[in-house]
C-alpha cells in the first residue's frame, strides 16, 4: 500500500496578504537549501565530506515557512536532516560546509559534521544523531525559558521552543516521554513532525500504528494537533503563525504534522528502492520552490530574468561557501582533547568557542545571575 | 562548630544551599517535591522553593533526564534525581549521549553544567534490577564526572561542588547510607573534586575505594591491625577525575594495593585503577593489585546470598592477607 | 571552463564503481540533475547525476570498466564552450578492457581493528629474569631493595608463591647482615666509637720468627666491594682540603667527669665522643654550608642535622665499616645521643644496621682516639660536604695563661668539599666548634 495517496489541498483560507520582499526572502531561502544541498550530494561522491549526510530536497517550504513564524530568539532544534533548518535559521552556509568538511570554521569546530549544525547567536540548538533524542531537549529548552523568563526573571514567559522531528520517531519511547512531560508540564513547545512519509526505507503504514492520522497522538496527550500541507511556503506560513501565537500565550504544547516528501534518499547511500518512480514524480511535479516562483511571477509580476539572477546568486553564494570551506584549516590536534570537559583538568584542555562565533558568547556564564 | 547530622539531611543542605545561592539551580525527579523525596532526601524542599524550583515528574527517566539537559544547554543548572541508579538505564541515550558530549559535538557552543544523583549500589534484598552499581559502566564515557561520597561530611560538600561544576556530573549515593549519622559545619565549605583523602593512615598496606565499602574496608582495617597488619585505607571521593597521585604515593610507601569496587569486576573501575597502579608503581609493588568486587553474578534476594555476593569485610581481609604474603 | 565528471562515491563503504550504462552519449545537452548513467558499486546499483547544465565533451571511460572513485569518466562543456574542442583537449577515453572484467571486491573500508586485546596478562607478577642467569622469579620492589641495597638476589631464597623472592626476604638478607650491604661507608683508616675497644690489629704484632705470610688471593666481601667504590668515587671526584685545630679539653674531661659521676646510678656514661656530636650539631646551625650536599646546578642545604659517626665491624660480621646516623643531633641532649650512639654500635657489630639507621647522615665524625692516633685525615662519605677526624686526648705540656702547664690537647681535622666549602667558612666552623668544646655548658643547653 503506497503511502500519501492523498495530499491535502493547499489551505486557502487563511489568505493573508504577505509582502513581496517576504516572500522573495523566502524564495531565496529555498534556492539556498536546495543549492545547497545539491552541492553537498556532491561534495560527499568526491569525499569531501565523510559519514553520515541526510538530504532536505523537498521539504524546503517547511523549514522556511516554520521559521518565519517564529521569532528570532525561539529556539529551534531538530534531528539529523538539518541543513535546511540551519539555513532557514540564518546560519552562513560557509560555518556549515566547512562543519561538513571537517574543519575548524565549522560551526562545531569540525567534530559535530552534518547532523550537528549549531549556533548560539542563531538560537540553533542542534542537529542531532539518535532518532527522537531532540523531544526530550526540546522540553527542557521550552522548560529553560519559561523558568528563565517567569522564575528568575519575574515576568511572563515569551518564548516558544519548536522541536522538529521525522515520522521515524514517533515510534521511539523518547517522543512519546517528551510529549507527556511537556503536556504535564505546560511546557510552551511544537512537536512539529515532517512527515515524509518514510522512515529511512520503511514507509509509515509498516512502521507507526494509526499512520494514517498521525495527529491522533497527540490527543493521546492532550495536546491540540493539526495537519499541514508541507508543499507550500505560504500554506505552512499562514498555517504555524496562529499556533505559534497560542503556544505562546497558553504555554501549552502543540503538535503539528506538516506533510511533505523528501526528493532523494533517506541519507547518501540509500537508492529509494522502495519508492516507485512513479509517486516520486508526482511529488516533484508539488514542486515548493517552482510553487512558490509561480505564485510570485503570477501575483508579484517577478519576471524569469529576476528567478534567474536569484538562482545565480544562490550558486554563487554556495560556491564561495564552498571554497571558503575548503579553505579553511584541518582542526589542530590539541581540538581532540578540548571542549570535553568545561574546565582544564588531566589530559583535558577545558573549551574555547568556535571562531565561528567571533566574539560572540560561549557556553553561557558559570557565576549565578546577579539579583534582577 | 560541629553538628552531627544525617547524610540525607547533608545532601538536602548542599541543594539547598546551593538553590539559595544561584536562581538557575532545581530540582527534578519523581517524588522530590510532594512526597518530600522516596528517601525523604528533598524533606521540606518544596515548602522552601515552591512547585517551579523542585518539580515532580511522571515516571519517565528518558524525558525528564533528557529534559534537564536540554535546560542545562540554555544555561539552568539541573538537579536531576534518579530514584535509584538503576532507572538512569532507562536514560542512557540521553545522559550518555547527549549530556557528557553536548559540549564536544556543538565546537564549545552549548555546555551541559547538570548533576544526576541517586541511590548506587545494593540496596538489601532489593533484588538484581533494583541493585545496579552503575560506577563501571559509565566511568569509561570521557566528558562526564563521578563523585562518589562516603560520609554526610563529603556528601555535602561533594554536592555543592557537583551543582557548581560547569560539566556533567553522576553523583552516586547509597540508599545504605542515607541515615549514617556524621560531623558537618555549619559554614560554607566544599570539597573539591580529584582529592582523594586517607581515611585511615598505615604503612603495611594500601587499600583503596569509594562509597559503601570503605565501611567494610575500615573494618578489615581494624580486624587486620590485631594481625599486625596496618592498612592504610584511601577515599578515592571521585572516579573521574581520579586522584592517581594520592594513591601512588601511598603504595610507594606501603609497596602493597587492594582496591575495593562494589561493580562488577570484569572491565570495571577496580581493573582501571589496578591498571593505573601497576604502571605508576611498577617498581614498588612486592605483589600484583588485588582486587575486591561484588561477585560476577545478578544481586540476588535472599539475605544470605547477597551479603556473600558483596565486596564485604571477610573478602576484604582475604584480600589484604593474600596481597602481603600473610594469607 | 570544461567540466571534469569523476566516479562518484556513492555509498559511504564504496571503493570503485563500474558503469552498467550510459544514459546519454558525447554531444547530448544535460541538465543539472540528469542522471546520465546507473553505476554498480559495492552495495546496488546506483544513479549517476550531473550538478550542472551542459553538452557531454567526451566520455572517458566506457560501460562494463570498473575504476576508482574520483577517477574522470567524463568531460562536460558548459554553455559557452565548444564541446568538440574539449573534447580533442580531453584524455583519450580508457581501452575497454579484453574480457569483461569482474569488478574487484570492494576492499574493506573499515580500517583492520587495533590489537586492542593484547594477550591476557598472567594472573601473577611475571617474573623478572635475571641477566644471563636463569629464570628469577622476584618482585619488582624486592628486586629494587636489592640492587640498592647491592644484595646477591641469586643467594637467596624466595618466601613469595613460587619461589618469588619478595620485599621480606630482601629486608631479612639486610638485618641478618649475610651480606652487610654498607651503603654508606666512612673513611678508609679504621675507626671506632670509644666505647668497648674493638680488636682491630690496634698495635703491630711481632710476627714469630721462622713464619711467612700466607699468600693468596682474599675474594671481596659485599662490604669491601662497596667501601673500594665509593670511596674512590668520593676522593677523586670531591676536591678535598684539609683544616686543622687542637682543642684544649680539660675544661670537657672534667666536665665529663662530673656528670659521669653524678648519673652513673642511672646508667649514663658519656664519651668524648658523644659531646662532639652535639658540639658538631650546634656548630653546624651557625654555618649551615657543612650540612649540605653537591647538587650539580646547585648546593642543597638540608633541614635536618643527622651527624654519622663510624663503626668498625669485627671480621666475624665481614669486617668493614659502617657508619651509623643519629639523627637530629641537634634536638637531643647528651644522654639521649649517647644511648643512641651505644644502641647503634652494639647493634653494628651484633645484628646489623636497618636501612634507616644507617641512611640520612648529612655530617660525619671518625674517631681514633681510642687507638692512641694523635692526628689523622678521613676521606669524605659522600654525599656530605665534610667529614671530622678526631684524634685522642694527649697529656702534654701546654701553655695557658702565659705558663707552661700540665694540660690535655686534642686534636680535630676536618676534611672538607672545596666546591661548597672555602677555607675562611673551615676556619669559622671550627672556632665555633672550639668555642663550644672549650666552654662544654654551653653543650647541655
Amino acid at each position: 500500500m503506497s503511502t500519501l495517496t492523498k495530499v491535502p489541498a493547499v489551505d486557502e483560507n487563511v489568505a493573508v496578504k504577505l509582502p513581496e520582499q517576504t516572500l522573495r526572502k523566502w524564495l531565496r531561502d529555498m534556492l539556498l537549501i536546495r543549492e545547497f544541498e545539491a552541492r553537498s550530494m556532491q561534495a560527499y561522491q568526491n569525499r569531501k565530506i565523510g559519514g553520515f549526510c541526510h538530504i532536505y530536497i523537498g521539504q524546503e517550504a517547511v523549514a522556511v515557512g516554520v521559521i518565519a513564524a517564529l521569532n528570532d530568539d525561539d529556539p529551534l532544534i531538530t534531528a539529523y536532516r538539518d541543513h535546511g533548518h540551519a539555513l532557514a535559521r540564518g546560519m552562513d552556509p560557509r560555518h556549515c560546509l566547512a562543519e561538513m568538511f571537517g574543519r575548524i570554521g565549522g560551526c562545531a569546530k569540525g567534530k559535530g559534521g552534518s547532523m550537528h549544525m549549531f549556533d548560539k547567536a542563531h538560537h540553533m540548538y542542534g542537529g542531532h544523531g539518535i532518532v527522537a533524542a531532540q523531544c526530550p531537549l526540546a522540553a527542557g529548552l521550552a522548560f529553560a525559558t519559561k523558568y528563565e523568563d517567569e522564575v528568575i526573571n519575574g515576568g511572563t514567559s515569551r518564548r516558544v521552543t519548536a522541536c522538529f522531528l521525522g515520522d521515524g520517531a514517533l515510534n521511539q519511547g523518547a517522543f512519546h516521554e517528551a510529549m507527556n512531560l511537556a503536556g504535564v508540564l505546560d511546557l510552551p513547545v511544537l512537536y512539529i513532525c515532517e512527515n515524509n512519509g518514510y522512515a529511512m526505507g520503511t514507509a509509515i503504514s509498516r512502521a507507526t500504528t494509526m499512520g494514517h492520522e498521525i495527529t491522533a497522538k497527540a490527543a493521546a496527550y492532550g495536546m491540540e494537533g493539526v495537519t499541514i500541507n508541507g508543499m507550500d511556503v505560504i500554506t505552512v506560513y499562514n498555517r504555524m503563525k496562529p499556533l505559534v501565537a497560542r503556544c505562546r500565550e497558553s504555554l501549552r504544547p502543540i503538535f503539528v504534522e506538516i506533510r511533505t516528501y523528501r526528493y532523494k534518499g533517506h541519507s547518501m547511500s540509500d537508492p529509494r528502492k522502495y519508492r516507485t518512480k512513479d509517486e516520486e514524480q508526482r511529488y516533484e511535479a508539488l514542486d515548493p520552490i517552482d510553487k512558490l516562483a509561480e505564485h510570485l511571477k503570477a501575483e508579484h509580476g517577478m519576471g524569469p530574468d529576476e528567478y534567474e539572477a536569484l538562482a545565480k546568486d544562490v550558486r554563487l553564494q554556495v560556491r564561495d561557501a564552498g571554497k571558503w570551506a575548503d579553505a579553511s584549516p584541518v582542526p589542530d590536534a590539541s581540538e581532540l582533547y578540548t571542549d570535553v570537559y568545561a574546565d582544564k583538568w588531566g589530559p583535558y584542555l577545558g573549551t574555547t568557542p568556535p571562531p565561528m562565533l567571533g566574539e560572540g558568547p560561549g557556553p553561557g556564564p558559570t557565576e549565578p545571575p546577579q539579583p534582577a | 562548630m560541629a553538628r552531627i547530622i544525617e547524610f540525607r539531611d547533608a545532601l538536602r543542605e548542599a541543594m539547598s544551599e546551593e538553590m539559595r545561592r544561584d536562581p538557575r539551580v532545581f530540582l527534578m525527579g519523581e517524588e522530590v517535591a510532594e512526597y518530600d523525596g522516596a528517601y525523604k532526601v528533598s524533606r521540606g524542599m518544596l515548602d522552601e522553593f515552591g512547585p517551579r524550583r523542585v518539580i515532580d515528574t511522571p515516571i519517565s527517566e528518558t524525558a525528564f533526564a533528557g529534559l534537564g539537559i536540554g535546560a542545562a544547554m540554555m544555561g539552568l543548572r539541573p538537579v536531576i534525581e534518579f530514584m535509584s541508579w538503576s532507572f538512569s538505564l532507562v536514560a542512557a541515550d540521553q545522559i550518555l549521549n547527549n549530556a557528557p558530549k553536548m559540549l564536544y559535538m556543538s565546537g564549545g557552543q552549548f555546555g551541559c553544567p547538570i548533576v544526576f544523583r541517586g541511590n548506587d549500589g545494593a540496596g538489601g534484598q532489593l533484588g538484581s534490577t533494583h541493585s545496579w552499581c552503575v560506577e563501571s559502566l559509565y566511568a569509561n564515557v570521557p566528558g562526564l564526572k563521578m563523585a562518589i561520597p562516603f560520609d554526610a561530611y563529603d556528601a555535602k560538600g561533594l554536592l555543592k561542588t557537583a551543582i557548581r561544576d560547569d560539566s556533567p556530573v553522576f553523583f552516586l549515593e547509597s540508599e545504605r547510607l542515607l541515615s549514617v549519622k556524621g560531623e558537618v559545619p555549619e559554614e560554607e565549605f566544599v570539597v573539591a573534586f580529584g582529592e582523594a583523602l586517607v581515611r585511615r593512615p598505615g604503612t603495611g598496606c594500601t587499600v583503596v575505594s569509594f562509597g559503601r565499602p570503605l565501611y567494610f574496608c575500615l573494618e578489615a582495617a581494624t580486624i587486620l591491625a590485631e594481625e599486625g597488619i596496618d592498612c592504610e585505607v584511601i577515599d578515592g571521593r571521585t572516579i573521574r577525575p581520579l586522584d592517581l597521585a594520592a594513591i601512588v604515593r601511598s603504595v610507594r610507601k606501603t609497596n602493597y594495593c587492594v582496591v575495593v569496587d562494589q561493580s562488577w569486576p570484569f572491565a570495571s573501575v577496580g581493573a582501571e585503577i589496578a591498571a593505573q597502579v601497576h604502571k605508576a608503581c611498577f617498581d614498588d609493588l612486592d605483589n600484583h593489585v588485588v582486587r575486591v568486587h561484588s561477585d560476577d553474578v545478578p544481586a540476588p534476594y535472599s539475605y544470605d546470598l547477597e551479603q556473600q555476593m558483596l565486596p564485604n569485610t571477610r573478602k576484604i581481609c582475604e584480600a589484604v592477607r593474600s596481597v602481603t604474603y600473610n594469607a | 571552463m570544461s567540466i571534469e565528471i569523476t566516479m562518484p562515491r556513492l555509498s559511504d563503504t564504496m571503493e570503485t564503481g563500474s558503469i552498467l550504462k550510459w544514459n546519454v552519449g558525447e554531444g547530448d545537452s544535460v541538465s543539472a540533475g540528469d542522471a546520465v548513467a546507473d553505476i554498480e558499486t559495492d552495495k546496488a546499483t546506483m544513479e549517476m547525476q550531473v550538478y550542472d547544465d551542459g553538452t557531454i565533451a567526451r566520455i572517458l571511460v566506457p560501460e562494463g570498466q570498473t575504476v576508482e572513485v574520483g577517477t574522470p569518466i567524463a568531460v562536460l562543456a558548459e554553455k559557452d564552450e565548444d564541446p568538440q574542442e574539449i573534447a580533442a583537449a580531453s584524455a583519450p577515453p580508457l581501452e575497454p578492457a579484453p574480457a569483461a572484467q569482474e569488478a574487484p571486491a570492494a576492499a574493506p573500508a573499515v580500517p583492520a581493528p587495533d590489537p586492542t586485546a593484547s594477550a591476557p596478562t598472567p594472573a601473577t607478577a611475571a617474573p623478572v629474569p635475571a641477566a644471563g642467569a636463569e629464570r628469577l622469579r622476584i618482585s619488582p620492589v624486592a628486586r629494587r631493595l636489592a640492587d640498592e641495597h647491592g644484595i646477591d638476589v641469586s643467594l637467596l631464597q624466595g618466601s613469595g608463591p613460587g619461589g618469588r623472592i619478595i620485599k621480606r626476604d630482601v629486608m631479612g638478607a639486610l638485618e641478618a647482615g649475610r651480606e652487610t650491604a654498607a651503603a654508606l661507608v666512612p673513611s678508609a683508616a679504621a675507626v671506632a666509637v670509644p666505647t668497648t675497644p674493638v680488636e682491630l690489629s690496634p698495635a703491630a704484632a711481632v710476627p714469630p720468627a721462622g713464619v711467612r705470610l700466607e699468600p693468596g688471593l682474599v675474594p671481596l666481601s659485599n662490604a669491601r666491594q662497596t667501601i673500594a667504590r665509593r670511596l674512590v668515587e668520593s676522593k677523586t671526584t670531591i676536591p678535598h682540603y684539609q683544616v686543622t685545630v687542637t682543642f684544649n679539653v680539660d675544661p670537657l674531661l672534667d666536665l665529663r667527669r662530673v656528670l659521669n659521676e653524678q648519673l652513673a646510678a642511672q646508667g649514663v656514661k658519656l664519651s668524648l665522643n658523644d659531646f662532639l656530636i652535639r658540639g658538631c650539631a650546634l656548630a653546624i646551625h651557625q654555618h649551615p654550608e657543612f650540612n649540605a650536599s653537591w647538587a650539580g646546578e646547585s648546593i642543597e642545604i638540608h633541614g635536618e642535622v643527622n651527624i654519622g659517626i663510624a663503626v668498625a665491624l669485627p671480621p666475624e660480621r665481614g669486617g668493614g665499616l659502617v657508619v651509623a646516623t643519629i639523627r637530629q643531633a641537634d634536638r637531643r641532649g647528651l644522654r639521649e645521643i649517647s644511648a643512641e650512639a651505644k644502641h647503634l654500635a652494639e647493634k653494628a657489630r651484633t645484628r646489623g644496621l636497618t636501612i634507616d639507621e644507617m641512611a640520612g647522615s648529612t655530617f660525619t665524625i671518625s674517631n681514633l682516639g681510642m687507638f692512641g692516633v694523635d692526628h689523622f685525615t678521613a676521606i669524605i662519605n659522600p654525599p656530605n660536604s665534610a667529614i671530622l677526624a678526631v684524634g685522642t686526648a694527649q697529656e702534654l705540656a701546654v701553655v695557658r695563661d702565659g705558663q707552661i702547664v700540665i694540660g690535655h690537647e686534642m686534636s680535630a681535622t676536618l676534611s672538607l668539599d672545596h666546591r661548597i666549602i672555602d677555607g675562611a667558612t673551615a676556619a669559622q666552623f671550627l672556632v665555633s666548634l672550639r668555642q663550644l668544646v672549650e666552654s662544654p655548658a654551653t653543650l647541655l643547653v
